[in-house]
């Protein structure tokens, strides 16, 4: 059996807004089964091992325990995240254009484990399509006999909104997820109060990705078991890999987790564009180590990668050939976060508007040695110091950056 | 049968110009000749495109090949090079480019024009008989409408057609307040004449260099307003932002060969026709700098072309001498009564068809070897004036000076010798499709004048080219200003290339030739010794 698709992107999952062809094939089995016994969803979740696919890799049954054992609040509220706003990353809209009701089944399932009745699907804005399928697929389920039995299970009105996010990068950070829902700018919040004990307007919140939640259903119907067998190694499931950059086929691939990174690019990406040499993949939404030819052989799941002091992110793998500055990437990067920063912590506004100002000046011929110091200074002195993880994945990209390719900034500014 | 072709010489000296000479009986049907002679409708001629937003659409093979080649730069040639940002990106040099450079410059945003060569080296000075606009009292937008519309074969764009002969008269408005002369009558009232194919007096025109004087105008124009211009600076790629849309271009800074990207809100392709290209080997009466670029540029960025099959070879363009060929005759030469003579002194055609089918004919003389050879390896056929200044002595000083001084650079003199002509390539009929503001499918990319298509559909009549660049110009200035206004682009790059080559690649085409051109492969940049100083810069 082919292990391109296998879950998530197969033909049966990719149905459109239609709910009666969703529930013709495989949807609403494991509803059923939910249904019929929600307390034993949350350590099935934990016996398959399903993890946060949206960059975290936070074991999944945590997160709805913790929101599960809020003392009874009447409002509990799921954000079903799909902001997907990084550079690299284009899992999100593929599943919610194409598998709509896959997520929604999944969200659904969820809510009955962590009983919660207020769902809310968190979508850019720019993605047009998305939301218009998202819209049209909701309205079916509002309409169907599914509704009303969960809300019977729930023994609470059920509220299911399709809300566009803000379009800021920063949206799709968990907390500023809940600010956003509120109606506020997306500003990130400090941690804790966690978004399970505190979140939308101070009831218990999960949030998961679109992904994490698609997978849902299937472990539902097939049991824990057949979930951990798709993965290869130690790693379970599948994953969704945006392959971009100098590849000759570049795409969203579903590929069981632990897909070495030479079968992405080479098998399924067709090798490198016009035959370069492999320079670089960035990683995960480009916020993370970079990864040489020498990390080829690495398995693409969050343990391996995490050994090689990267991180496997959302799944984006950009591909760089010979031939391409790295100089360049690397400010075009900085200066998307630069121009993502929300601008609460001084230390992010102005770190990576200052680190974006200098990769510039150093891209464009007019750098000093000086500047070169200054990068490496902002590296020691500015992780850690943001509420969010936003400053520490700019730095991380330009660090790892600085460690693997000094030479280059080194004859940029003695040009 | 070329063994049979008489050599120039040869046939100098047979020829005698005579008051008489019958047309030969014509039996050829004018579909079979044009489907046999003309390029446009030659099949060996076209090809099919792979790649790009009009795959499958028929192609000139040439064209084809330009717009299928691999772009001139990768990533890597961008590193340490120079950022520079505005609001609008005009490129092209010619009389399209500064109506839309100065018209949003005087919106408000800033605005660099970049061009190839010079300010004005362009097209639009070739522009002899003058420009449409349906002035006169006899005369109505309508009939200006029906006219361009029936001489396209009726396949040019309505909405585009209706509303630029609607602007014809604000565009000589327009020109005159810029301070543009025109030839007028003892009242002040403009003189207007008309044109072949055409149903009222309608060309407004100064002498007979009405393009040379609009861009004399234009470019001071230019001069005194807030745009930048940036010469000997070519586009050799344009860049797209993270959603798709067109971020700025690349240029190459041609004085210290670098490259210098430039970010614009939105980029204006004014960049001319073809004729540089030299399709199927013919000459062109096009300047050196119009080698399609703009559509190769625009074509990457995911811009649907149009009518790539359709292009204009004026029948009488110079033959001999080789380094004036291509060089155009205006048409009244052939008006005014002059014969086509072949090899043989045999009138083959009547002089006064449409261009399309005067040209196929003077194609097939030479094709069946009844044309006249020259000593570099041109042919052609004769063009009579000596018969014309038999039957009417003195014509050709009182109507036709230009080409009497045309005669005297090619030290022939046109009263006694008869000058070979050969069809040659003059306009290019389709482009880049527009909107009424001049929009391409690409949000952000504009394109006006010769290197967009659609306006004057399969053929176009004399005009309307100079109507076409300043109504199109202007109105697609005022549009991109109005795009300052959005936000900035969060990244720019040629990540577009990637895809490029990507098609490339998977439909198995050749990577070797590299497009734009730029300059016409006549120029050999590489290895001419006038270029000796540019390219020490560049080694250094």
């Amino acid at each position: 059996m082919s292990q391109l698709n296998q879950v998530l992107l197969h033909e049966q999952s990719r149905v459109g807004a239609d709910l009666d062809a969703w529930l013709a094939t495989i949807g609403g089995q494991g509803l059923t089964r939910a249904l019929a016994e929600p307390a034993a969803l949350i350590p099935l979740i934990e016996e398959a091992g399903l993890r946060g696919l949206g960059g975290s890799g936070y074991p999944t049954f945590k997160k709805w325990q913790f929101v599960a054992t809020q003392p009874n609040a009447q409002d509990k509220y799921l954000i079903c995240n799909g902001n997907e706003d990084e550079p690299g990353t284009f899992k999100d809209r593929l599943l919610l254009q194409e598998a709509p009701h896959q997520v929604i089944e999944g969200a659904c399932i969820t809510a009955l484990a962590c009983n919660i009745n207020r769902i809310i699907f968190y979508i850019n804005p720019d993605q047009k399509s998305s939301l218009a399928v998202m819209e049209q697929a909701v309205q079916q389920w509002r309409e169907s006999q599914w509704f009303v039995a969960i809300e019977k299970a729930l023994g609470k009105e059920l509220e299911l909104t399709v809300r566009p996010s803000s379009g800021h990068y920063i949206g799709g950070e968990e907390t500023a997820a809940i600010e956003s829902v509120e109606g506020k700018f997306p500003f990130p919040r400090g941690k804790p109060p966690f978004p399970a004990e505190f979140g939308v307007f101070g009831k218990p919140t999960l949030i998961n990705n679109m992904e994490t939640l698609s997978n849902v259903s299937h472990i539902v119907r097939h049991g824990a078991q057949w979930y951990r067998d798709l993965g290869l190694g130690s790693s379970h499931g599948t994953k969704i890999y945006c392959l971009s950059g100098d590849v000759l086929y570049p795409g969203a691939y579903e590929l069981p987790m632990g897909t070495p990174l030479s079968t992405l690019i080479y098998e399924y990406g067709g090798g490198m564009l016009l035959e370069k040499q492999l320079k670089a993949v960035f990683t995960g939404g480009p916020s993370n180590t970079i990864l040489t030819p020498k990390d080829l052989d690495v398995p693409l799941d969050y343990d391996s990668v995490r050994e090689r002091d990267s991180s496997l992110g959302t799944g984006a793998m950009i591909v760089i050939s010979e031939g391409t500055g790295i100089v360049k990437r690397v400010a075009e990067y900085v200066n998307f976060f630069a121009h993502s920063s929300c601008g609460q912590c001084p230390s992010c506004k102005n770190g990576t508007f200052y680190a974006a100002q200098l990769l510039t000046r150093i891209d464009t011929g007019r750098g000093s040695r000086a500047d070169l110091y200054a990068l490496m200074n902002l590296c020691q002195m500015l992780p850690g110091s943001g509420r969010c993880h936003m400053l520490d994945g700019a730095l991380k990209v330009l660090q790892s950056s600085l460690h693997h390719f000094m030479d280059e900034y080194e004859e940029a500014v003695n040009r | 049968m070329s063994n049979s072709r008489v050599s120039y010489d040869e046939a100098l000296a047979a020829y005698r110009p005579l008051a008489e000479r019958p047309l030969q009986e014509q039996h050829d049907d004018v579909d079979a000749l044009l489907r046999a002679y003309h390029p446009d409708y030659r099949a060996d001629t076209m090809t099919t495109l792979k790649v790009g937003p009009n795959s499958g659409e028929p192609c000139h093979r040439q064209l084809a090949e330009v717009l299928q080649a691999d772009a001139r730069i990768d990533d890597a040639d961008l590193a340490g090079g120079a950022i520079v940002e505005t609001d609008v990106l005009v490129i092209g040099g010619g009389g399209a480019g500064c109506a839309a450079a100065l018209v949003a410059a005087v919106a408000g945003a800033k605005v660099i024009l970049a061009t190839k060569l010079r300010l004005g080296d362009s097209n639009t000075v070739m522009a002899e008989g003058g420009i449409q606009a349906s002035i006169d009292k006899s005369d109505t937008p309508q009939m200006h409408y029906d006219d361009t519309l029936r001489a396209g074969h009726h396949l040019g764009e309505k909405r585009l057609v209706s509303q630029m002969v609607m602007d014809g008269p604000d565009v000589i408005r327009w020109l005159i307040q810029q301070g543009m002369q025109f030839d007028m009558d003892e009242f002040g009232d403009l003189l207007t004449r008309r044109a072949g194919g055409t149903s009222a007096n309608r060309v407004c025109f100064y002498r007979d260099y009405t393009g040379l004087e609009m861009m004399r105008v234009l470019r001071e124009a230019v001069q005194n307003s807030d745009a930048e211009v940036w010469e000997y600076s070519p586009v050799v790629e344009l860049m797209i932002n993270e959603a798709g849309h067109c971020a700025g271009a690349v240029i190459s800074n041609l004085k210290d060969c670098r490259y210098v990207q430039i970010i614009a809100k939105s980029v204006i392709i004014a960049t001319g026709g073809i004729g540089r290209m030299h399709l199927n080997g013919f000459p062109t009466s096009n300047h050196f700098g119009a080698t399609g670029d703009g559509l190769v540029l625009a074509y990457r960025l995911g811009a649907k072309l149009r009518d790539l099959d359709s292009f204009q070879y004026h029948p009488t363009g110079l033959a001999h001498p080789h380094h004036l060929a291509g060089t155009l005759i205006t048409e009244g030469v052939r008006s005014a009564g002059t014969w086509l003579l072949n090899g043989k002194g045999e009138r083959f055609v009547d002089e006064l068809k449409p261009r399309d089918v005067v040209a196929a004919a003077i194609l097939k003389e030479c094709a069946e070897g009844r044309g006249v050879q020259t000593s570099d390896g041109g042919q052609g056929v004769w063009l009579d004036t000596p018969g014309l200044e038999l039957r009417n002595p003195g014509i050709l000083k009182q109507r036709f000076p230009k080409l009497l001084h045309l005669g005297k650079k090619a030290g022939i003199d046109p009263h006694i010798s008869p000058l070979l002509i050969y069809p040659t390539l003059h306009y290019q009929n389709g482009g880049v499709a527009i909107s009424e503001h001049g929009e391409t499918t690409v949000p952000g990319l504009y394109c006006v004048g010769e290197a967009s298509g659609g306006i004057h559909g399969r053929n176009r009549i004399m005009g309307n080219a100079l109507l076409e660049i300043i109504s199109f110009g202007r109105r697609a200035g005022a549009h991109a200003a109005e795009r300052r206004h959005g936000k900035g682009h969060k990244r720019t790059s040629i990540d577009h290339l990637s895809r490029l080559r990507r098609e490339l690649t998977i439909s198995d085409m050749p990577m070797e030739q590299k497009s734009p051109m730029l300059f016409p492969s006549c120029a050999k940049f590489d290895t001419d010794v006038d270029y000796e100083g540019l390219r020490r810069n560049r080694r250094k």
